[in-house]
């Protein structure tokens, strides 16, 4: 044990990681397995990984955000209403107001940002406690969602209309080969989010005053302006998640959305990120989107419902908080 | 501005309001402005069916938010029970009407899935210590995920109140000659009661407030602080039940994955009526006063033409208004 | 001198990586007040945590009334006669006192409580201990020494034998210890086995008979107090003779210039109209009791809270200071009295510490630039003897001392020319201390100014040029170095309006 720990190539990626990777491989076979012993159709195929993959890319934009959040030592309940909202109402524009696209994909990430400045404002300067502040959002989110779309699903165009263009930031089919956009720029998006956390002083801040806000504050820090920050990041990186969750399904509806709070949030603490602040990885969060993201297509595989993957998700995040909790009293 | 100030302090000592609490004052008034403006701004609000949709409205939440102010004023939070209240309605009705139970049998099984999720929640945040929202989100998640699974993603109706079977549904609201009787509003009376004095004057009720205000203070004085802590969780579970059997008589069909949201009507009529976020005061009649701010603008906001969507965004605001005062009340000491 | 009630025994305790009580003895005797000392850390509060049931003990025994015992938990101890008065406040602030001091053992009526009947009974008590407090009203609207009273009324509501009195005076006004005083006195009269927890070593030997000292885990000896000097007791706690000669006069030049002036600062009931100057090189002694105000003075000249009004001055010019922000760009680098809570994050980095008040010195372009963070963290880890493995180590790793130091480091980085340094050497064991002694001393040679809260009289005579004393938020007095004695620093720390 100890010799892999000491590795280095394992020490490089982080032994908490390698053994995440490992278990996405495992659900990977086992879902493998899984589909041949019920007689379904196999599991191990391209459409399969790439169909994951589609469910990834937003699920991504959405937990590097909650990341941020998470690092303060808040947490936002409001990135999954927020994304379908942006996805409502820069839909709504296209569709009914007939604004060009490019516009559309703006107006996507400044309502995520919108509500992002909402939140940061609230918990940031006005003291107020993020998790019910955030699910307070929410039901903003889902609110003016669908009181902008007089409560209509809305359907972004397809590949082959004449605004279709956006679904090739998801992927590429040129005849059978397809280039999986997606990833590029969830991978892309990823390491620019790692820089940001561990290399400029925005993140440093962040860790920092997640880990303890008063003394950051007390070294002349403007601990609100940077707190507020992690949130105007979270909500604009929902906002681009709502173009790849459209890029990937086209069809949004309103009132909806809640259920990827807490896969994003399943995804940070799954990967390392303390939800008591101060410590977050961005590659642990990476590993633990694609996590669910197999998840939910093995579940799909087998062929039952997705509420299945409610319960397994709740129980995630309870796993890994706790394994969380008792690390950290170990320590001490 | 010192005039101004002893004015408000006289008022603030005044026998009356002190009885009352000055901020169940403020909601009275509230709840007061709120009634006269819905019927002045709308003809069709002026009906003795509106008051009755407005009780109607008021027993789950009121339930729920009963329950959830123990949680509150241990210092945590329980965001399980808009989901979980749902789903107990969903199986127990399942159990009803595809099972072929009796309803009282039906009715049973909602209480004892909420007091088995208390449990649950109880074990993961007083003995586990994981912290109350993200415990309880993920029982939630938990909560929707079983719902549908047991019944089988399918929407359920409990027997309507024409039929043998629909008795329970006599239970919150009678019908005595022509009119309707709210019947619903003397058990969340009664409840209300029995819980004040819980809360105020039995052991348990004191041990549950002196957690919510220093849990270590109070382990160290002998109190068993893990059952008690426990305890708020699981009685918060029962409640949600009952809230479960008020929904499931107050609604026609029930559908699987729906009531996320709804607890935050709950905690926001709690957090209205004066209990605070961060433990170790509460008040179970404020809870109700609360509770029907909510209801009121829950029943109101069609008559002036916002429907559901609107609904959400006023609860997101109103949420926003309660805790922001909680914050204010908690900073100012 | 009283019989024997309690004896321990070889206790032994270890906790992963700590060996906290190696086989340490203690006898309690009836109708006596038996002094527990030692340094941070010597365990003494563990001891005491074994005695009541907090903690299971590895080895050894404890009698209590001729039997061998062993509580379960604090509750069987107090059943049993052993109490203790904590060192924190353990109360519920939104229950009244009569529900404080009943908690856990309430007057039933049937099924449900019988508040009056122990607001009677709360009343009997505090009539007994001569303490007037209401029993209705919410604990967490009285004073501090009030809360400390209601827990020794707890504490003795238990048919108490044995009373364990935690550090009871760090909280406390003079005319609360005196008040304290008189009721260990009389509960001693009555044939009660006192232990008392305390640093102060005016008040052991004021109150208490014998003194039991440890250090690092173990029992180092017992002495009779009016037999021993606080030499002899020092000795004994630090196993060696420390020197702490007070200073005889001011090191600072007649005309150096005024560096902070202060006119006028109010914030709240315990700053009032607080006026002072510091001049370049000087080291200011701010001296008082608990509670004189003197943090809330630092705190709102710093901008960690708000000011109500006040000037401030920073070399002749005028300053506005409304958040700590404000106050490092001008040049002002706070030290607080509770470091880990306010000092450092103890979760992160020596290096992320050391940069964290001056980041911007520290970028190339966007990004931080490590090499150069961690150049600068290693000069100050090297100038300020900062024992550390490296400067990628958690702070919180490290002893109280070098965290100290890190915080120094995080000031000097961004070079900062006025330092408030607030209890510098609180919980720091004592060689560390002469270390933050012999680097403010070189900081203030380099023409930096130092504000220094310090509530121990011989750190005070010790360091500071000039010293100013405040009481109940006034400043009660300025004196020089040359003229100050204990004496009428502590006449003028109790000056009362």
């Amino acid at each position: 044990m100890d010799k892999i720990k000491n590795n280095a190539l394992v020490k490089k990626i982080g032994f908490n990681r390698v053994i995440l990777i490992g278990v996405l491989i495992l659900m990977y076979l086992l879902f493998g397995a899984l589909c041949v012993a019920l007689g379904r159709a196999s599991f191990f195929t391209m459409n399969r990984i790439y169909s994951a993959l589609n469910y990834a890319y937003f699920l991504g934009f959405l937990a590097l955000g909650v990341t941020f959040v998470i690092a303060t030592g808040g947490i936002d309940f409001s990135v999954g209403p927020v994304m379908f909202c942006a996805a409502l109402i820069a839909g709504y524009s296209l569709n009914t107001h007939g604004v060009p696209l490019a516009a559309c994909l703006l107006i996507a990430i400044v309502v995520g940002t919108v509500f992002g400045i909402i939140n940061g404002i609230l918990v940031a300067y006005l003291d107020m406690p993020s998790f019910i502040t955030s699910m307070a959002s929410m039901m903003l989110a889902k609110g003016v969602g669908s009181v902008f779309t007089k409560t209509q699903s809305v359907s972004w165009p397809q590949l082959a209309d004449a605004n279709g263009w956006y679904r090739n930031l998801v992927k590429i089919t040129s005849g059978t080969t397809i280039i999986p956009t997606g990833l590029f720029i969830f991978i892309v998006a990823a390491i620019i989010c790692a820089i940001i956390l561990n290399k400029t002083k925005a993140g440093r801040y962040i860790l920092c005053l997640g880990s303890n806000k008063e003394a950051v504050r007390l070294s002349g820090v403007d601990v609100r302006k940077w707190e507020a920050l992690a949130y105007i990041l979270c909500g604009m990186l929902a906002g681009m998640a709502a173009i790849f969750y459209v890029g990937a399904y086209t069809t949004v509806q309103p009132g909806l959305g809640d259920t990827f709070n807490n896969e994003a949030i399943a995804s940070c603490v799954m990967g390392g990120t303390s939800m008591s602040g101060g410590i977050a990885s961005i590659g642990g969060t990476f590993i633990g989107v694609l996590i669910i993201s197999i998840l939910q297509e093995g579940i799909l595989a087998m062929g039952f419902q997705k509420d299945y993957q409610y319960v397994i998700t709740g129980i995630i995040v309870l796993v890994a908080v706790w394994a969380d909790i008792r690390s950290r009293q170990r320590r001490n | 501005m010192a005039d101004n100030k002893k004015k408000s302090n006289a008022l603030a000592s005044n026998p009356i309001v002190k009885a009352i609490g000055g901020q169940r004052l403020i909601v009275i008034c509230v709840i007061i402005a709120l009634f006269a403006f819905f019927c002045i701004k709308s003809p069709a609000f002026r009906q003795y069916s509106t008051i009755l949709s407005i009780l109607d409205y008021s027993y789950y939440i009121s339930f729920m938010a009963i329950g959830v102010t123990l949680a509150l004023i241990t210092g945590g939070n329980d965001l399980s029970i808009g989901t979980g209240m749902v789903c107990y309605a969903l199986v127990g009705g399942f159990f009803v009407t595809k099972l072929g139970m009796p309803v009282a049998v039906g009715m049973l099984i909602v209480v004892i899935m909420g007091a088995i999720m208390g449990v649950l929640n109880g074990i993961l945040v007083a003995i586990l210590n994981l912290p109350p929202f993200i415990a309880t989100l993920s029982t939630m998640m938990i909560a929707r995920g079983l719902g549908s699974l047991l019944t089988g993603g399918l929407s359920i109706t409990w027997p309507q109140a024409s039929t043998a079977d629909g008795w329970f549904r006599n239970i919150f609201k009678i019908t005595v000659g022509d009119t309707k009787l709210p019947l619903g509003f003397l058990w969340v009376l009664i409840l209300i009661f029995v819980m004040t004095i819980f809360l105020n004057k039995t052991k348990p009720g004191r041990y549950i407030i002196a957690i919510g205000s220093n849990k270590e203070a109070t382990r160290l004085s002998g109190v068993n602080v893990v059952k008690w802590h426990m305890l708020a969780y699981i009685i918060c579970g029962i409640f949600t039940g009952l809230a479960g059997i008020a929904y499931a008589a107050t609604f026609q069909a029930i559908a699987p994955g729906t009531g996320a949201g709804l607890e935050l009507d709950a905690i926001a009529g709690a957090i209205i009526g004066g209990t605070s976020m961060t433990g170790g005061s509460g008040s179970i009649v404020g809870t109700l006063l609360g509770v029907f701010v909510m209801s009121m603008l829950k029943t109101g906001l069609p008559f002036i033409g916002l429907q559901a969507n609107w609904q959400q965004i006023i609860t997101g605001l109103v949420l926003i208004a309660a805790v922001f005062i909680d914050v204010i009340r908690t900073r100012k000491r | 001198m009283g019989e024997v009630i309690l004896t321990m025994k070889g206790i032994d305790k270890s906790f992963p990586g700590v060996h906290a009580l190696d086989h340490v003895d203690l006898e309690i005797r009836k109708g006596e007040v038996l002094a527990l000392m030692g340094e941070n850390g010597a365990g003494k509060s563990t001891l005491m945590k074994v005695l009541t049931g907090i903690y299971k003990k590895d080895e050894g025994t404890i009698t209590y009334e001729g039997k061998e015992v062993e509580f379960e938990n604090p509750r069987a101890a107090q059943a049993a006669g052993v109490v203790i008065v904590h060192q924190e406040l353990n109360m519920m602030s939104h229950l009244t006192v009569a529900q404080n001091i009943f908690i856990g053992r309430e007057i039933m009526k049937g099924k449900l409580i019988d508040d009056a009947k122990m607001n009677e009974e709360a009343k009997k008590l505090f009539q007994k201990l001569n303490i007037d407090i209401n029993p209705t009203e919410k604990m967490g609207n009285l004073t501090v020494g009030k809360q400390q009273m209601c827990e020794i009324a707890k504490a003795i509501s238990h048919d108490a034998k044995v009373i364990i009195f935690d550090e009871p005076s760090a909280a406390l006004t003079e005319a609360e210890i005196e008040e304290l005083f008189k009721i260990i006195r009389d509960l001693r009269d009555k044939g009660m086995g006192i232990v008392y927890i305390s640093h102060r070593m005016d008040e052991i030997k004021v109150i208490t008979d014998r003194v039991t000292v440890m250090r690092d885990g173990t029992y180092v000896g017992t002495l009779i107090t009016k037999d021993s000097t606080k030499d002899d007791i020092i000795n004994m706690m630090v196993g060696r003779v420390i020197y702490e000669d007070p200073k005889t006069k001011s090191n600072v030049a007649p005309d150096a210039p005024v560096v902070l002036k202060v006119e006028h600062l109010n914030a709240g009931k315990m700053v009032r109209d607080v006026s002072f100057e510091l001049h370049k090189g000087e080291i200011l002694g701010f001296s008082g009791l608990m509670g004189a105000g003197r943090t809330e003075t630092a705190r709102a000249l710093f901008g960690a809270d708000k000011k109500d009004s006040g000037d401030i001055y920073i070399n002749g010019k005028k300053v506005e200071i409304n958040s700590p922000e404000d106050a490092v760009k001008n040049g002002i680098g706070y030290l607080s009295e509770d470091r880990k809570r306010y000092g450092c994050v103890v979760g992160k980095t020596v290096a992320e510490n050391t940069t964290m008040a001056s980041l911007e010195n520290f970028m190339s372009g966007l990004f931080i630039n490590k090499k150069k963070e961690e150049e600068s963290a290693w000069k100050y880890v090297d100038a300020l003897k900062t024992k550390t493995p490296t400067v990628d180590t958690e702070v919180v790793n490290l002893s109280g001392g070098n965290q100290q130091k890190v915080v120094i480091a995080k000031w000097l980085v961004r070079d900062c020319e006025i330092l408030i340094f607030d209890e510098p050497t609180r919980g720091i064991d004592v060689g560390a201390k002469s270390e933050i002694y012999t680097l403010m001393n070189e900081l203030v040679a380099q023409g930096k100014s130092i504000i220094m809260i310090s509530s121990e009289m011989t750190e005070v005579l010790r360091m500071s040029d000039r010293i100013i004393v405040m009481c109940e938020g006034r400043k009660t007095g300025e004196i020089d170095i040359a003229e100050a004695t204990q004496e009428n620093i502590m006449h003028m720390a109790t000056q009362r309006n």
